[in-house]
């Protein structure tokens, strides 16, 4: 199958000579389209620095990146953002939701972006939070909601614009064990409805739901477990 | 980009920013308030002030005059020595100017005046009699009320004819009988026939009647002061009044009677002309002074006022970096940021400068009631002032929103 993701020695450089921090250093990963794979390692390994870039949020140092048949190294600031706003869905640990907005407008804003009509982007924000099983906070502030349905906010808001891919950096970290839980279960939902998932977690009992596990340590990939 | 109501969301944005950061904002509107308001208020208090002035020239017979006066002083009555060497000014000096031009002048008026006892059945005093010719009534914005004014033959004859102001008709006929009525100017009887309307003009509310002096007018024939009052053989007057409502004209006719004047009296400078139309150009041009200092200080409120708003802007940057950031990540271009930004600071702006406006028409009704003037506020002063606020406004924006615009997504993202 046609990979979403397809990067070839990756690298990533922070700072200049004298204190540069190699986090990523040549990273080949493939990910196929309709993968759910989990993304695991130590701390400070690299794996927010890697989700940045797959999400376009970053330029690697050096490597090719192609994201759904565009190559993305070398491209200009607004290309990227128009990529991240078309294919890349991405849901943080913290969420991350404009606090003066509503829930209803968090979840339209990357329509507004994409230029989506006033009507069609309330009508889809509004089934998205169906989707996720908050559509009666539609008007709320973020701020008077729960972790776990703020979390659901921003993955209606990851979903918006159909991407071709969803990221989700550490999604249940905030949040306790069952709601956790919930969260996951949502992500699996969406992965049964054939999106693809890259998703960084510290939980193996996470980690094992995933079809594939990448484990990465000092910037480069260790170990591959599960059908690619 | 019309059609997802993309700006419409952006205002909206904005509006929610602004709203949510009150105190903020209202630090931030301040300086274009400010602003707008001394400009307006600036603008119209002299505006008003300049309205009323030409009100008074338009109650005085309009601009379209040149008036020539004799130089030096009268002294009781006689001419000094330098005038009596000279020929000072003449009945034919108005004769000469009005043939320099003839089609573009269109009244040309003498006044004669002398120093006399006026004596009716109730008063006798001392007083100044004006010798009038021409159509000195309407150019010096006199009107009729009662009677009638000089005919062209008693004009001509310096028929002994009197049309008295309003104080000098009460102070010589009190019971308000004078018309028909005949008093004593010297030695010579002459027949009251008409009396003017009164003068008033006060240019604040508050103040006395500064027309009150013209309606002690004793008006007569200039003939008549020039052949049985005060006159002499050269047919000397005290004013030439030429009216030429081309203004255009005006300055060159001014030039040519000047030397025309000068070669007649032996080359010597015993003559003034006033350009009245040139003296209240002139006027303004200082009034034009007051607005560029009104417009000055409008603008330097508006460039500290601005100063103060980058400042802000980016301290408050400081506070979303991280909102930037996220808007970034799901997909909002640095064009789009930018576009946020300004969005806020010309709204702001915006609001500002609305209540700029209702300040700066408070602000110029309270000085010009203060002073006693009616209000006058023109469109342009509400456009300048608005507009400065907008460029300004617009001015100040640009560099925390192109920072804004610039921050890279992922820093931006982990900035605590
Ligand atoms: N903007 C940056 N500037 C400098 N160094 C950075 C920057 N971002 C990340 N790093 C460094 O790069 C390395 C990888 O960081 P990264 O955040 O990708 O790790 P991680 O695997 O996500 O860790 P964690 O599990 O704690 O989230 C770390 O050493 C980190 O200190
Ligand atoms: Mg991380």
């Amino acid at each position: 199958m046609k990979p979403i993701i397809q990067t070839e020695a990756l690298t990533k450089v922070y700072g200049a000579n004298g204190t540069a921090v190699h986090a990523l250093r040549g990273i080949d990963f493939t990910v196929s389209r309709g993968e759910f794979v989990a993304l695991i390692g130590p701390s400070g390994s690299g794996k927010s620095t890697l989700m940045a870039i797959l999400g376009c949020l970053d330029l690697p140092t050096a490597g090719t990146y192609t994201l759904d048949g565009h190559q993305v190294q070398g491209l200009a600031g607004g290309e990227l953002a128009r990529i991240r706003n078309e294919k890349v869905g991405f849901v943080f640990q913290s969420y991350n939701l404009l606090p003066k907005a509503s829930i209803a407008r968090n979840v339209e804003l990357p329509m507004l972006y994409a230029g989506v009509g006033r009507k069609e982007r309330r009508e889809r924000a509004m089934a998205l939070l169906e989707k996720v099983g908050i559509a009666d906070k539609a008007d709320k502030l973020p701020g008077t909601l729960s972790g776990g349905q703020r979390q659901r906010v921003a993955v209606a808001r990851a979903l918006a614009n159909e991407p071709a891919l969803l990221l989700a950096d550490e999604p249940t970290g905030a949040l306790d064990s069952k709601t956790g839980a919930e969260v996951l279960d949502l992500f699996r939902e969406l992965h049964q409805q054939g999106n693809t998932l890259l998703l960084v977690t510290h939980d193996p009992s996470i980690a094992a739901q995933a079809q594939r596990r990448v484990e990465i340590r000092d910037g480069l990939i260790a170990v591959t477990e599960g059908v690619a | 980009m019309i059609a997802s109501g993309a700006f419409r969301e952006r205002l909206f944005g904005a509006w929610v920013e602004i709203r949510e950061n009150l105190g903020r904002s209202v630090l931030q509107a301040l300086g274009v308030l400010l602003g707008v308001a001394s400009v307006l208020g600036g603008f119209s208090i002299s505006d008003s002030q300049r309205k009323r002035s030409d009100e008074l020239y338009v109650k005085l017979g309009g601009l379209d005059k040149l008036n020539v006066q004799p130089r030096a002083a009268i002294k009781d009555g006689q001419p000094t020595a330098l005038q009596q060497a000279n020929l000072g000014l003449r009945d034919a000096d108005a004769t000469g100017g009005e043939a320099l031009k003839a089609d573009a002048i269109q009244g040309v008026s003498r006044q004669r005046n002398a120093r006399s006892r006026v004596v009716s059945a109730y008063a006798d005093q001392d007083r100044q009699i004006s010798g009038i010719g021409g159509d000195f009534i309407p150019a010096n914005g006199y009107g009729i009320a009662q009677g009638r004014g000089f005919s062209n033959t008693e004009m001509e004859t310096g028929a002994p004819v009197v049309v008295l102001g309003t104080e000098a008709a009460n102070t010589f006929f009190p019971k308000g009988d004078a018309l028909g009525q005949s008093i004593r100017i010297g030695d010579v009887p002459v027949t009251v026939i008409g009396t003017f309307e009164e003068r008033v003009f006060r240019f604040r509310e508050n103040q006395g009647n500064q027309f009150w002096w013209r309606n002690r007018i004793i008006a007569v024939p200039a003939n008549l002061v020039q052949r049985r009052m005060n006159g002499d053989a050269y047919r000397r007057v005290d004013r030439v009044t030429f009216r030429i409502p081309d203004l255009n004209l005006m300055s060159g006719f001014a030039d040519q009677l000047q030397n025309l004047l000068k070669s007649n009296h032996r080359l010597q400078d015993d003559f003034r002309l006033d350009d009245v139309a040139a003296r209240v150009r002139k006027r303004r041009s200082q009034g034009d002074v007051y607005n560029i200092i009104f417009m000055l200080s409008g603008v330097l409120a508006l460039v500290g006022g601005g100063i103060v708003n980058v400042n802000i802007q980016m301290a408050s940057l400081k506070e979303r970096v991280r909102e930037v950031g996220v808007k970034m990540a799901i997909g909002a271009s640095g064009r789009e940021i930018f576009k946020g930004f300004m969005t806020e600071a010309l709204l702001l702006t915006a609001l500002g400068g609305f209540a700029g406006l209702v300040l700066g028409v408070g602000f110029s009704w309270i000085i010009t009631s203060s002073i006693g003037i009616p209000l006058y506020m023109t469109p342009a002063s509400f456009v300048w002032a608005y507009g400065l606020a907008g460029v300004f406004g617009f001015v100040f924006a640009l560099y925390p929103a192109w920072k804004a615009s610039r921050l890279s997504p992922m820093e931006a993202l982990r900035y605590e």
